[in-house]
């Protein structure tokens, strides 16, 4: 099968200041991946090169079978979707749906087919009641949604979201896990949903939604690995920058069964081990 | 003495009917922390911009009610959107961070021990002679920071000053406030990060659609009313799931001292 991502040896720098070094990585299609790793580490640059908004220096972006190198942003917009960190600089059409439409009609998908890929993703974020309204009425947490929508509608096989929970209350989270959780096609991995790559410093959410774990340190890839795996590690995670999220620290300092990671399980551990005492 | 009184104000954004803030009244003192929590829209960035003397002044929209503040220092705002706020007149990291202390026309050497001061406390003395339009997103959210306490505020208002912030950077954020806190600063912030809170703040207020639906020490944020309406920390969420019994701890720690007793 064809990998939805391939990085093979990447390099970029801006300037001098080299920003990736030889970075490469492979995400299967409908993997949930985080990319993790300290502030200037190099995440969002990696969604640049992903994207095709820049190209590496050295090394090869592999989108499907598509070298970046040899096509267009617009062209790869059949295949990534992304969210940018500030996306309210998405945004400009008249009315959400409109907005949400623009990326499929752009890439001259059918009328009906359009609508159908709008109605998917608004619905997807529960955002139906807001299809009318300028994007610009909207509080700023909904249109960070309403960006994210335009991207669920292109149904790409790779989307590329950085910081999507910035500005948003828990709620709202939870709203994005689950129709993230749902695009990519929850049990089993590979079966034709969408592959994530999901850069945050939100890693509370990144344990609801995500289950591999890539860290950029300095510009190399620094691990790979599970990221139950990774939150179970708390002094390799900190020489990275990151920090061990509540409910994976509750679950070590109680020791909780298989050290869950996920909000729900913890809470159903925590019930079975508690186990009928009136106070634990 | 710092002080910031906001008697039962109720604001409207320009040309809107329903108020963003409705009957709200607050007091800070200097050396406190307040905590703002509440869902999307419930006027927690409107009461920084009325607390920062930016609604209505510069925003439009109309207020009733009083809002007076006293202080040995300017009110300054950090806005959930970092990079409008850079100055555009700066090529350095460190030009950036002096250019809200000379505009207050402070004297020279005074702006470089400011400036100084605030580069170590934002960790940024790597990075003072880069261009800040080649930062990264929480490179230049602690730019930010800095420049806002290099003008030595004595009321600090925080609108989601993590948002962009790395785990540890946003770690050494929330210390830093309760260091400010210390040294006399009035600070108001409104954040998401809930489970930040129990370490750092002195008060919470919980807004629901522009009014104060309750307000107490951060042991709120373990109460029944805050984990129902997803405003709790996860450790309270987490025991409440469970279905094990109220008082639900508040932080990890607090989890595991009754996980001892039981």
């Amino acid at each position: 099968m064809t990998a939805a991502l391939r990085l093979d040896g990447v390099s970029f720098s801006y300037g001098v200041v080299q920003v990736l070094a030889d970075v490469s990585l492979v995400l299967a299609p409908g993997e949930r991946v985080a990319l993790l790793g300290r502030n200037g580490a190099g995440k969002s640059t990696l969604v640049r090169l992903v994207t095709g908004l820049a190209r590496p220096a050295a090394g090869t972006v592999w989108v499907g079978d598509w070298d970046t190198r040899d096509h267009s942003p617009d062209v790869l917009a059949r295949r990534v979707g992304s969210v940018f960190q500030h996306a309210d600089q998405q945004l400009f059409a008249r009315t959400l749906e409109d907005d949400v439409a623009f990326g499929p009609r752009a890439l001259g998908f059918e009328r009906s087919d359009v609508a159908g890929r709008v109605a998917r993703a608004l619905d997807a974020l529960e955002l139906g009641a807001q299809a009318r309204e300028h994007p610009y009425d909207l509080p700023p947490a909904l249109r960070k949604l309403a960006a994210l929508a335009g991207a669920l509608a292109l149904e790409p096989a790779l989307l590329v979201l950085d910081e999507p929970t910035a500005g948003l209350d828990r709620a709202l989270r939870a709203r994005v896990t689950r129709a993230l959780l749902e695009r990519a096609g929850r049990a089993g991995a590979g079966g034709g949903g969408a592959a994530l790559l999901v850069i945050t410093h939100d890693l509370t959410f990144a344990a609801e939604l995500l289950d591999r774990a890539l860290v950029l340190d300095r510009g190399r890839l620094a691990c790979d690995e599970s990221l139950a795996g990774l939150l179970g590690a708390a002094a390799r995670l900190e020489t990275l920058g990151l920090l061990r999220p509540p409910v994976a620290e509750l679950s070590t300092a109680l020791d909780l069964p298989g050290r869950p990671i996920r909000a729900a399980d913890a809470a159903r551990v925590l019930a079975r081990v508690a186990g009928g005492r009136a106070d634990p | 003495m710092t002080r910031l009184i906001l008697e039962r104000v109720t604001f409207r954004y320009p040309a809107t009917e329903a108020p963003a803030l409705e009957d709200v009244s607050l007091e800070v003192k200097g050396g406190e922390v307040v905590a703002l929590v509440g869902s999307v829209g419930a006027g927690a960035s409107t009461l920084l911009l009325v607390a920062g003397d930016l609604a209505p002044r510069v925003v439009g929209g109309r207020l009733e009610g009083r809002v007076s503040f006293d202080g040995d220092g300017p009110r300054a705002i950090v806005l959930p959107t970092p990079w409008t706020q850079l100055s555009g007149m700066a090529f350095t990291v460190w030009d950036e961070v002096a250019f809200g202390p000379a505009n207050l026309g402070l004297p020279r050497d005074e702006i470089s021990r400011q400036v100084d001061q605030a580069v170590v406390r934002l960790d940024l003395e790597a990075l003072t002679s880069r261009d800040p339009t080649t930062l990264s997103g929480g490179e230049l959210q602690r730019v930010i920071v800095a420049g806002i306490l290099a003008m030595r505020p004595a009321l600090l208002l925080l609108d989601e000053p993590t948002a962009e912030l790395d785990p540890v950077g946003a770690r050494t954020l929330w210390k830093l406030v309760r260091t400010l806190a210390g040294e006399g600063t009035a600070i108001v912030v409104a954040t998401s990060e809930l489970d930040a809170l129990p370490a750092i703040t002195d008060r919470v207020v919980w807004l629901e659609r522009g009014r104060v639906a309750a307000t107490g020490p951060a042991a709120l944020l373990a109460s029944d009313a805050l984990v129902v309406a997803n405003m709790g920390t996860t450790v309270a969420a987490v025991w409440r799931a469970a279905g094990l019994p109220a008082p639900y701890p508040l932080t990890v720690a607090h989890a595991a001292q009754r996980w001892e007793r039981r």
